[in-house]
């Protein structure tokens, strides 16, 4: 059973959440915080670093959207120059996953940095929420209600970690309709709550209970979508029709937190090719399409990120084209993660297969002849 | 007096007629041009060498999947044409092209190149939606009439380049009579050769002015509209933060930009990444720093690098995920700074691009 401290709330969910900052904060648990705010528009949200606490008023712990991955936040805070701050970080699970491979990739560095994760009910399309705010809050209203829903994004409603304890401190909204729960996974978070003088032994029953109930509802949907999928891209044909309109803007792999590199391979000029090539493939074939090479693109990104894919969705929040990328990359992703018993995000000690060489593995994809 | 030739087709069926003269009798080695292909009908660019294939192809259809300069950069880039192809394009994807051969990022030989007045393109969205063939009938209803289609791109709505420039076809795809007949004014010499033998009629003839003149008043009135709503006059930094600050970040706009080549973009470059003692100094200063930072800074130098040959297209916009109005904001500010230098982007191949020349006197009147 999970153990963690039971916190009386006092007014909404998430002004329990920022309650619980705050008083962290006065308590000198950390220097500054990495936290989502509204932006003055109203119809995003952006990442905040802030020192000054007066600013934490206007943040929102539960963003109706992702905008950008919360990952790609950390990693350009602590991947170039020394951390001289502790800062706090508050993300959904997807987020404070991909920060840990990042940490693991060698482009961010955690060690000054206290990662607080919050059950997450997924997120709203950024192409639902950002041309009409006001009916998107209150979509959200009803995710939090229900959890879940038809208006969350496809890979959310088939997330299994939106109340995985990770990261180094886990708030649960999910317990009881009258407290939030704290739940402290790694030594930073247990320093934490020590420091505050918060004991985090109780039994989390009701917590366990409502999180098993869920995740029996998201393997559902999870099954079928996965059946609806393979279906739908299964074989090089249906393949090529998935991505017949992919226009080669690369904007998926941009909004990718893992696909780190400053200039990618498909944007370097090792896929420059003579003109001539392109016509002898045009003869070949009786026709090339242009942009071509966009399913090389796509396999190659996938070859490149999907042991590390988390699913967060952010490829497919920004794809102009509506593709299922990130229902795709998920699912392939998690195949590849299996065979590897490989689990992303989970744990920063954890090697990424890649970078660990076994003389006898996958004896039964080798070549026999 | 030009010569036009007149197909008794309508004139998505006459382009058709076109093309395939061309390659069936090896007057061009291969054509570029938009085709449909796959069950779910994605309409992309191709380059065909099959002439079976031209039956595939839908030149006019309403929708710049990407701007087809782009592709014609990636093809030309190491060494202009071997052998001699016929494009067709819009106007502003010509325009678009002709600034990057003068950027060096490609080149127009052996290249036969046709274009149209061009009524204007659908949002991609409305490709994402499958919507765009629901709306053909209203859109050449609208080309008839001499109209302005609803719904196209607010660019589009807003453009008086819609006659092509450097074309050596230009297909009249504007006027009443386009689902009858097929005009095709013949600009150049290359064109009129490259038609030898044609079973169709070819005599003197040129574009209905009077037409296009109206419709080009129209449109600049439409395009001070779409200036006057978006009241950059006013802005100042809130302004610029209202309308970026939903950016995500992505770079979509940069990089279906056909105008940024750059294969590594400063703004995506190292030098251009924070460090923590950047972000330290931000919080002692502000008490709190957006991250990623620098978005309007991404924005307005992306502007600066390439304002002055903003041809309007709508690319950018169309791929924003989060709906900023991009081509707007930069075809406004781009005609300003081509109207300072007297600039037109993509007009003359011969002009030299003005970051490009060096006059001792020049603006003198910004000078303090």
């Amino acid at each position: 059973m999970t153990k963690g401290a039971v916190i009386p709330k006092k007014g909404t969910t998430e002004k329990a959440i920022l309650d619980f900052i705050k008083e962290a904060w006065e308590k000198n648990c950390f220097d500054s915080l990495l936290i989502p705010v509204e932006i003055p528009s109203g119809d995003s949200y952006t990442y905040l670093l802030i020192q000054d606490p007066s600013l934490i008023e206007n943040a929102s712990p539960l963003p109706p959207i992702t905008s950008v991955q919360g990952a790609r936040a950390i990693s350009s805070i602590t991947r170039k120059g020394k951390v001289t701050k502790r800062i706090a970080a508050i993300m959904r699970p997807c987020e404070i996953k991909a920060g840990m491979e990042l940490h693991k990739l060698e482009q961010a560095d955690l060690e000054n940095v206290v990662l607080i994760s919050v059950d997450c009910p997924g997120a709203l399309p950024l192409s639902d929420y950002v041309p009409d705010s006001k009916t998107g809050k209150e979509k959200f209203l009803k995710v939090l209600k229900e959890w879940g829903g038809e208006s969350v994004r496809p890979v959310c409603k088939t997330c299994l970690h939106f109340g995985a304890e990770l990261g180094d401190l886990h708030i649960a909204i999910l317990g009881d309709e009258n407290s939030i729960y704290l739940i402290p996974n790694s030594d930073k978070g247990k320093e934490m709550l020590r420091s505050l003088g918060i004991s985090a032994e109780e039994n989390l029953p009701g917590w366990d209970t409502k999180i098993s109930e869920i995740k029996k509802k998201k393997e559902e949907n999870k099954k079928k979508s996965e059946e609806q999928l393979e279906s739908e891209v299964l074989g090089l044909d249906r393949l090529l029709e998935t991505f017949s309109k992919c226009i080669g803007c690369h904007n998926c792999m941009r909004a990718c937190p893992i696909c780190y590199c400053a200039s990618c391979y498909f944007d370097s000029d090792n896929t420059e090719h003579d003109g001539t090539d392109y016509v002898d493939r045009a003869e070949n074939k009786g026709a090339l399409k242009f942009p071509c090479d966009t399913l090389f693109f796509h396999l190659g990104r996938m070859s490149h990120m999907s042991l590390s894919c988390l699913g967060c969705g952010s490829c497919e929040d920004a794809c102009p084209m509506s593709i299922p990328v990130a229902q795709l990359f998920s699912f392939v992703g998690q195949k590849n993660q299996e065979l590897f018993g490989y689990f992303p995000g989970m744990d920063k000690e954890e090697k990424v297969p890649l970078v660990v060489y076994k003389e006898k593995e996958f004896e039964e994809f080798e070549d026999s002849h | 007096m030009a010569k036009v030739l007149k197909i008794n087709k309508g004139v998505e069926e006459g382009v058709k007629e076109v093309l395939k003269f061309l390659l069936e009798n090896e007057r061009v080695k291969g054509v570029f041009t938009l085709r449909k292909t796959g069950k779910n009908g994605a309409v992309t660019y191709a380059l065909i060498k099959d002439p079976s294939e031209i039956d595939n192809c839908v030149p006019l259809y309403p929708l710049m999947p990407i701007n087809a300069a782009k592709s014609l950069s990636t093809l030309t880039l190491r060494e202009p044409l071997s052998e001699s192809l016929a494009l067709f394009v819009r106007p502003c994807e010509l325009r678009a092209f002709v600034e990057l051969v003068k950027l060096q990022q490609g080149s127009l030989e052996n290249m036969l190149i046709l274009s149209s007045t061009c009524g204007g393109v659908y949002p991609l969205k409305m490709a994402v939606t499958n919507n765009t063939d629901r709306n053909l009938e209203k859109y050449w209803t609208s080309l008839r009439a001499i109209e302005t289609p609803s719904d196209i791109r607010p660019t589009c709505k807003g453009c008086e380049h819609f006659l092509p420039y450097n074309s050596d076809m230009t297909l009249v795809s504007i006027g009443k009579d386009i689902d009858k007949s097929c005009h095709v004014v013949l600009n150049t010499k290359k064109a009129e050769e490259s038609l030898r033998g044609i079973e169709e009629e070819i005599s003197d003839g040129e574009l209905a002015a009077e037409d296009m003149e109206s419709l080009r008043k129209r449109r600049i009135s439409e395009r001070e509209k779409l200036f006057s709503d978006l009241k950059t006059e006013d802005f100042g930094l809130d302004g610029l933060i209202d309308l970026h600050g939903k950016c995500i970040g992505c770079h979509g706009c940069s990089s279906v930009c056909p105008i940024c080549y750059c294969r590594l973009c400063f703004f995506d470059s190292e030098v251009n990444e924070p460090g923590f003692s950047s972000y330290e100094g931000e919080m002692r200063k502000r008490g709190g720093i957006r991250v990623p930072p620098k978005t309007i800074f991404y924005h307005l130098g992306r502007l600066s690098h390439v304002g002055i040959s903003c041809v309007g297209c709508g690319s950018c916009s169309d791929v924003c995920p989060v709906n900023i109005p991009l081509s707007t904001i930069f075809l406004k500010i781009g005609n300003a700074i081509q109207g300072t230098y007297g600039y037109l982007p993509g007009k003359d191949l011969d002009e030299k691009i003005p970051l490009q020349t060096f006059e001792e006197e020049e603006l003198a009147k910004f000078e303090q």
